[in-house]
């Protein structure tokens, strides 16, 4: 055990970090829930993959760097402490992109990847529709095989980024006599086609982050099909199993929040009770546990280790973290908690974030599900 | 960054869990509760043997030189099988501590390791109540300003009930004779802390273990409206909290250890990170547990409250939450700058 940075890995931290003060826009961007903030994102994607910054885990090969998962870590703290922009792309670079990498062919590793690593393809995910949320098996849109093309019939929702979206992908029920798992294929799906219609969902905080996907009659080509026909509930599992696990929620997110909420503490301490100090504790605490435990799955992976379930542990951590934390910064800031203009505080921030927080024991599988999941494979309790 | 245990160091962990395995069982427990008389010399003088006791001594004072990371994933096991005995929060915190005790002191106790199995108690104002006096050779007796060394005829002491069974605590009435020392007290006194909190800690991340075994054990078997309570999700959840917060509890522990091992100057904020990680994991298991069990587990008959009343004294002793709160939050204010995203390692 050696829980210390090497020569190599400062070194590392360091060309990033004085990449970052470069280029990081002084200037925050406007949200990427709007229409021109959505631009700017993608922008500053592009901006990105020019100091070759953008998919940094990816393989040399597809144009990453090949980053370790340490490095990773690394490269993430720098980029919170930077406080650069939210990722436009995540679902592309994080989870649609080791996807493909995994279970893609030759030809569909060459079209999506690079345009991904650009910006060029902005992803949106297609999982859930109406009558299928948690029991994703549930799914009823169809895409049926007719000759060179699928024909997709049915509606998408709760689309994260779809609004503006470039591409989705998601699963699809191309056997129309299976149930459940059985007989769903994942496809990729450009939102420009004929027959879709994209019906924005304004969310909690009023920006259309999410969004209603409607196929009518929609003919995509079968190149487009990732994988087998039918094996879309294995490939969905694997890209679920990066969503929750360490490629989308690393711990600096968490420990800059800790941190800035110790800031607001320190600021506001004489209007507060005694009481916010074990909250501030306790956020410290366990963001601090959370990095740790990051670090030590990441060290352990990289022994040749693989993670399962265990990611669904971390899952209902962080979010439950994350929502005290705002919950704590909300109470320090008193009456000015309801300002939703920018103020001297950052009221407005914290307000949106906490907003925010109520989305992360929902999202990438609520925490139900995924309490289910640990009494079900980690402690073996029956169905 | 290699956040990981070597071979070497599970193999001790296995060695030492599959002696408790054996040795350590609820049965063998209840026996010393019985007969009044928890502490086992034959169980003690195996684990002498096996060279578990002297294993934090260096290697020329006939000990094994584990490291902190290697006896805290030992001591985790020791947590799990409930040991009466006091090794972590006793033994090897003294010989921990035998290099850094003032020369006078530190003397007359290594004489006494000669005596074999026999070992030395501690008490702090943070458990101030030693463990086992009538087996040990003498005491490690620490106030407010000085540390002192009693041997066991030169003081005068009684029993006095612990809500834990197993654990036969003393309080001290009168010292004929001590040899005292305020030299290096504040070390001293922050080193034995620190340490104190990690053997709790890494205990109650044994015993935390232990309930939730017990628990998805029970619920597997228990069957209600014809199924095992297990199957219904409000069993199910309960426990799953649990195991998060044991996960986040572990890496806590195993950086404490390191930081002790390399004399990080946070070694104590990271202590107290510890044992306040631990301690809620602990707590939590507690509540969810019995809750599990439902009427059995409020009961004497059912093991679990052999590890759940070791788990609250051992929240109790060695600076309970609130303590360890206290010592983070003054850590962090105090130095607002080493908190965050750069500051972890």
């Amino acid at each position: 055990m050696k829980i210390k940075f090497t020569e190599e890995q400062n070194t590392f931290r360091e060309e990033v970090r004085s990449w970052l003060e470069k280029h990081v826009p002084q200037k925050p961007l406007l949200s990427l829930d709007t229409k021109e903030g959505f631009e700017q994102h993608r922008e500053w994607e592009k901006t990105l993959n020019q100091g070759n910054w953008s998919m940094v885990t990816w393989p040399k090969e597809y144009g990453g760097r090949g980053l370790d998962l340490i490095q990773w870590l690394i490269f993430e703290e720098e980029y919170y402490r930077a406080e650069a922009p939210t990722r436009v792309n995540q679902n592309g670079v994080f989870l649609l992109g080791p996807t493909l990498m995994e279970f893609g062919t030759h030809e569909q590793k060459s079209k999506f990847l690079n345009a991904m690593a650009t910006g060029d393809h902005i992803w949106a995910q297609g999982w859930s529709e109406p009558g299928a949320g948690s029991d994703m098996a549930a799914i009823r849109t169809t895409a049926v095989l007719d000759g060179d093309h699928y024909k997709i019939n049915g509606q998408k929702t709760w689309s994260s980024r779809a609004a503006y979206a470039d591409w989705t992908f998601g699963l699809f029920r191309t056997d129309l006599d299976s149930e459940r798992h059985r007989g769903l294929s994942f496809i990729l799906v450009p939102l420009d086609l004929p027959g879709i219609t994209v019906r924005p969902i304004p969310q909690l905080d009023g920006e259309p982050g999410f969004a209603e996907i409607y196929f009518d009659d929609v003919e995509v080509p079968v190149e487009n099909l990732l994988g087998g026909d039918g094996d879309g509930w294995k490939i969905a599992m694997a890209t679920a199993g990066f969503e929750r696990g360490l490629m989308l929620r690393s711990p600096a997110r968490f420990q800059q929040t800790a941190a800035k909420l110790m800031e607001l503490y320190l600021a506001k301490q004489d209007h507060c009770s005694p009481i916010i100090q074990a909250k501030i504790v306790e956020a410290w605490a366990q963001s601090e546990s959370y990095a740790l435990s990051i670090y030590h799955t990441a060290s352990k992976m990289l022994a040749g280790d693989s993670i399962g379930s265990e990611s669904s542990l971390g899952k209902v951590f962080w979010s439950e973290l994350d929502h005290m934390m705002h919950q704590t910064a909300l109470k320090i800031l008193g009456a000015s908690a309801e300002l939703s203009q920018e103020s001297q505080d950052d009221a407005a921030k914290w307000i949106k974030g906490f907003m925010f927080s109520y989305a992360g024991p929902i999202y990438a599988g609520t925490n139900e599900i995924q309490k289910n999941i640990i009494a079900e494979r980690l402690l073996g309790l029956p169905k | 960054m290699n956040f990981i245990f070597t071979e070497d160091q599970m193999q001790f962990k296995d060695a030492i869990k599959s002696f408790l395995t054996d040795e350590c069982t609820p049965k063998s427990i209840r026996e010393g509760w019985d007969a009044k008389k928890s502490f086992n010399l034959d169980r003690w003088q195996s684990l002498f043997e096996l060279g578990v006791l002297n294993s934090n001594l260096p290697e020329d004072k006939d000990g094994l030189g584990m490291n902190q990371v290697t006896l805290a994933l030992m001591v985790e096991e020791i947590g799990y099988a409930g040991l009466p005995e006091p090794a972590a929060e006793q033994t090897f915190l003294v010989n921990d501590l035998i290099s850094i005790l003032p020369k006078n002191i530190s003397k007359v106790i290594e004489d006494s390791f000669d005596a074999g199995a026999k070992f030395i108690s501690l008490a702090h104002p943070s458990a101030p109540n030693p463990l086992f006096l009538n087996e040990s050779a003498g005491l490690i007796l620490f106030d407010d300003s000085e540390c002192k060394f009693i041997t066991k005829d030169d003081m005068d002491f009684e029993m006095i009930p612990s809500n834990d069974p197993s654990r036969e605590i003393y309080k001290i009435n009168s010292i004929k004779n001590a040899i005292s020392s305020t030299e290096n007290f504040q070390e001293l006194n922050s080193a034995v802390s620190a340490r104190g909190a990690l053997m709790t800690a890494a205990l109650l991340i044994g015993l935390a273990q232990k309930m939730i075994d017990l628990s998805s054990a029970y619920a597997l078997d228990r069957t209600q409206f014809g199924k095992p309570i297990g199957s219904f999700q409000a069993v199910k959840h309960m426990l799953a909290d649990v195991a998060v917060r044991i996960e986040f509890a572990k890496p806590a522990v195993y950086r404490a250890a390191y930081s002790l091992s390399e004399n990080n100057p946070k070694s104590a904020l990271h202590c107290a990170h510890a044992k306040l990680m631990s301690a809620q994991a602990a707590e939590l298991a507690c509540k969810n547990s019995i809750q599990v069990h439902g009427a059995m587990g409020y009961t004497w008959e059912m093991d679990l409250h052999i590890y759940m009343r070791k788990a609250w004294s051992m929240m109790a002793c060695w600076g309970n939450e609130d303590k360890q709160q206290d010592i983070i939050f003054k850590t962090l204010s105090s130095s607002s700058e080493e908190l965050g995203v750069l500051y972890t390692f």
